[in-house]
């Protein structure tokens, strides 16, 4: 039996008894380290329903740990020396460890490691071993292109700490969670807030700055000219807001460009991106947003920076609340009570007439609701057609009665008619 | 006593009560305020008005006026006090044990009778029911005799 060891004693060599097993009679076990267990089944292991869900959960484990090594890759950062030592990774399909040590970036090794001629014919073998499909392994490994960007990026971070000397140097981006103790690390408030102004970029939002108030100022008082130049033809943009005391200053200076894009009067500045022109030269993290056109809007509808109500608060119907009230109300009710869809359809009748759209007196003599008479069998609808008919007919019978009565005399005795004609 | 309570007196009015009392009990009392019977029942109705708030309404409905015949003559109302009740401006009918289903007739004897059977035609009504059975004894009920129309 050649079991294959899977806890390497030595992490920091790699492993060469890997290799792929000469194939043999059924009988010869081998090891199987994605499943890791033994096994005497030869290549028709790898198509059994268990290697195949154990294999995709191996190499997705092994990807999200890609996915940290590969945000390195597209942000390069500083990698303190006392951290060097927590900043390392199993490679699995080369069974080493991949140590940080002497390496002043983050993950260095790391992404040299994985874009080596060494990882990517491990990787193969692995793949063609274990039948991971060979059109993946892209995935498991940098390609030349990716590394000569990552140099690219590091030289020109490289100089960009060298010529900010006197800030200390630049701590690169890091919301990464591996990270974070990172933050423990800086020492001073400058270098905390270079790394939550860096960060968002991955994070492509863009949180509330130190001296947004003071833009927002700017461009309030530039209203005019703003809107001269204002919305809906943006192609793209870089976006980026003001990060740094220097960029900021540059915009207000006039240097960078301002634009505003106002829906009426005032709202949010969109930086364009004049980094490079500045001097600072890191494209690194950038994205390339895309403004929308903003055109749609009302021209008064005034927006959460000039006080207007928000939407839900439509300020033309003074009820909304009471009718977001009844609708909650409304879902709770059973929908087979007595009545389900009169209720519906009378509330909206009520509040339309609250609104204005239908006559709210709108009183019809001849209604009357549903009811169940005493005597009446069949339908409540029924017996209110019945007493329709009735009341149409006892009016002719009540005037029958009367021309009868009209006819009939009072009964006058003899005497009285004898003594009123005597 | 029906100071207490609205009094409605024209047709006009018991339809928009009918019409606009949703998802609601609406308990309608037709008689007239000088009636003793009827003020024993209008106490009971005003006392117990702000209990049953939540899922039922009171009015009274005076007989006398004149625009209020038709309903009278509607809802056979023979003898009062007669309580009708409505949910969704559809009828509800209790079978107490009596000849007429349509409508309560007489007074109850408490407070919480009223109460019940309000309570009852309510949770009969929620879950779709257009009769329900009366919650209160026998012996609680008021016995009237019903004559058939047509003797």
């Amino acid at each position: 039996m050649e079991a294959q060891s899977e806890t390497n004693p030595n992490p920091s060599t790699v492993t060469t008894e890997r290799k792929p097993q000469p194939k043999g009679k059924n009988t010869d076990f081998e090891f199987c380290k994605v499943c890791k267990l033994n096994h005497n089944q030869g290549r028709r292991h790898n198509y059994f329903s268990n290697h195949v869900k154990s294999l995709s959960s191996f190499l997705s484990r092994f990807q999200s740990k890609l996915s940290d090594v590969r945000f390195f890759l597209k942000n390069p950062s500083l990698l303190p020396p006392e951290l060097a030592s927590h900043n390392r990774f199993w490679c699995v399909f080369c069974d080493s460890d991949v140590t940080e040590h002497g390496s002043s970036l983050t993950c260095e090794k790391g992404i040299r490691h994985l874009a080596s001629a060494d990882h990517l014919k491990n990787l193969k073998s692995f793949m063609w071993k274990y039948g991971g499909g060979m059109d993946r392994i892209d995935r498991f490994r940098f390609t030349e292109a990716d590394i000569a960007k990552y140099e690219k990026k590091c030289v020109s971070m490289k100089s960009e700490s060298g010529s900010e000397q006197s800030r200390g140097p630049l701590i690169g981006p890091s919301n990464d969670i591996h990270n974070e103790q990172k933050f423990d690390y800086v020492d001073n408030f400058d270098r905390s807030r270079i790394i939550s102004d860096n960060s968002k970029f991955q994070n492509s939002v863009l949180p509330l700055q130190d001296y947004t108030n003071e833009n927002y100022q700017v461009s309030y008082s530039d209203l005019s000219g703003h809107v001269a130049t204002s919305t809906s033809s943006y192609g793209n943009q870089s976006l980026l807001s003001a990060s740094d005391e220097n960029l900021s200053n540059n915009l207000r200076g006039g240097s960078g460009l301002t634009e505003g894009y106002h829906h009426n009067g005032l709202t949010c500045q969109v930086y364009a991106d004049k980094r490079e022109s500045n001097g600072e030269g890191s494209s690194a993290g950038l994205q390339k947003l895309t403004q929308i056109s903003s055109t749609f809007y009302e021209p008064n509808a005034g927006n959460v920076h000039s006080g207007a109500p928000p939407p839900w608060f439509s300020a033309t119907n003074g009820n909304h609340l009471e009718s977001i009230k009844t609708k909650t109300l409304k879902s709770k009710l059973n929908p087979k009570r007595v009545g389900a869809a009169w209720a519906e359809k009378r509330k909206l009748e009520m509040e339309m007439e609250k609104r204005g759209v239908l006559p709210v007196d709108r009183f019809d003599a001849s209604w009357l609701p549903n009811f169940g008479r005493v005597w009446q069998s069949g339908s409540r609808k029924d017996s209110r057609k019945e007493f329709e008919v009735e009341a149409k007919k006892p009016v002719k019978d009540e005037s029958q009665n009367l021309d009868s009565s009209m006819q009939l005399q009072p009964y006058i005795s003899k005497r009285m008619r004898q003594e009123a004609n005597g | 006593m029906s100071y207490l309570l609205r009094t409605l007196t024209k047709k006009e009015d018991v339809d928009s009560i009918i019409r606009d009392t949703i998802d609601k009990l609406l308990v309608l009392r037709f008689g007239r305020s000088s009636d003793s019977v009827c003020l024993q029942l209008d106490d009971i109705l005003s006392k117990s008005e702000q209990d049953v708030s939540k899922f039922a309404s009171i009015a009274l409905v005076d007989v006398d006026s004149e625009e209020i015949q038709v309903y009278v003559k509607y809802f056979d109302i023979t003898l009062i006090p007669s309580t009708v009740f409505f949910f969704n401006a559809h009828h509800m009918k209790m079978d107490s044990g009596s000849a007429d289903h349509t409508k309560w007739v007489g007074a109850f004897h408490r407070k919480q009778d009223f109460i019940d059977v309000v309570e009852e035609i309510f949770r009969g009504a929620m879950k779709g029911k257009l009769i329900v059975n009366c919650p209160l004894p026998p012996e609680r009920i008021p016995k009237f005799q019903l004559l058939y129309k047509g003797v």
